[in-house]
């Protein structure tokens, strides 16, 4: 799971809503691949992110400050979460991670109609 | 990003360094309004009631941006349209001859399907429906304690709209994955068949449901080999 997906990742508690996000990821295996930078990618995904810490001076042009599309493109799409959990922060129902794939199934009782 | 209901599908898609996750449609763990498209191929079809399949479309949509586009395909009642067969009837390997001798005394077996509380959601590909999911509904829409459900006869056309389509799981000595999900009629295949729910959908039918919706308009309305297909845009 890279942490692009993480950060569009939420919780589907019943009940939780927008308190569903973001899910705390705690890393149990991780492994850092190379990727094909895109800065035109990069650039476009940066605005869907929730950042839950912004910057104090908004970072004015980004889209063509390499130096920055490179660094958001590492921790976004070359880290890889192999193990791990996802927690809903609201309800502290947890989530697996494993092989890279985070299994997000709820039961009938937990999910919301 | 993709997702589906089956881990071994999804592990698949992993192989190929695709990004997915397991879950459910009607509950997708995903941020509303965070996606500029949405694709559901074949996939509203395995849902067992007109609510949950209405559900799933106001999940896709729920996912959208405003101006954001879903696509959405979903197999066809009618596999021959235009005088055209779809490549699913086409692709049949029984003799033109032979055909009508098999589809007049198989086409409609009745497997019993009773109401079983108990049966949760079942993981893996592909797997047995929900039971206690399905309704009163069948060709007759007659109210039925125990709910009957014919067994498609692969590769014919259909003749009612819920039924549960034969999956032929064949060894294959290198992977254990099947090579092909409709094995040949009439063979003896040593692997499992499993049943596999499907509503198919009448012309119209999905575009109604979309209409259902009001936050969506409905860009392009088509058929394709053998699935009604909608484009909608969320308004």
């Amino acid at each position: 799971m890279k942490l692009l997906t993480h950060n569009l990742l939420s919780s589907h508690v019943r009940g939780v809503g927008p308190r569903g996000f973001p899910l705390r990821l705690q890393a149990t295996e991780v492994r850092i691949s190379p990727v094909e930078f895109n800065p035109d990618f990069v650039a476009r995904m940066i605005p869907k992110l929730h950042l839950v810490e912004v910057p104090k001076e908004p970072i004015q042009g980004y889209e063509h400050d390499e130096r920055f599309l490179r660094q958001m493109h590492h921790v976004l799409l070359e880290v890889d979460v192999l193990e791990g959990t996802l927690q809903c922060p609201e309800s502290g129902r947890l989530f697996p991670i494993s092989r890279g794939i985070p299994n997000m199934l709820l039961s009938d009782e937990e999910t919301e109609t | 990003i993709g997702c589906d209901h089956s881990q071994n599908l999804v592990d698949i898609c992993r192989e190929k360094h695709y990004q997915a996750f397991v879950c459910d449609a009607l509950a997708v763990p995903i941020r509303s309004g965070s996606c500029d498209a949405c694709i559901s191929i074949a996939v509203i079809h395995h849902f067992a009631t007109a609510e949950r399949r209405v559900a799933a479309l106001q999940e896709l949509v729920r996912l959208l941006r405003p101006g954001g586009k879903a696509l959405i395909y979903v197999w066809a009642m009618e596999q021959e349209y235009n005088k055209k067969k779809s490549k699913y009837l086409r692709e049949n390997r029984i003799s033109q001859g032979k055909k009508e001798e098999i589809s007049s005394d198989t086409s409609v077996q009745e497997l019993l399907v009773k109401q079983m509380p108990d049966v949760g959601n079942q993981d893996s590909a592909p797997s047995v429906p929900s039971i206690n999911d399905f309704q009163d509904r069948g060709c007759n829409s007659r109210e039925v304690t125990n709910f009957k459900l014919p067994i498609h006869t692969n590769r014919t056309s259909f003749h009612c709209q819920d039924v549960l389509v034969p999956w032929h799981l064949k060894e294959n000595p290198g992977k254990g994955k099947p090579i092909e999900p409709f094995g040949p009629l009439g063979s003896h295949d040593p692997g499992p068949v499993f049943h596999r729910y499907y509503h198919v959908f009448c012309e119209g039918e999905m575009e109604a449901a979309c209409q259902t919706l009001s936050n969506i308009s409905i860009l392009q309305s088509y058929y394709d080999q053998g699935n009604w297909c909608v484009i909608l845009q969320k308004v």
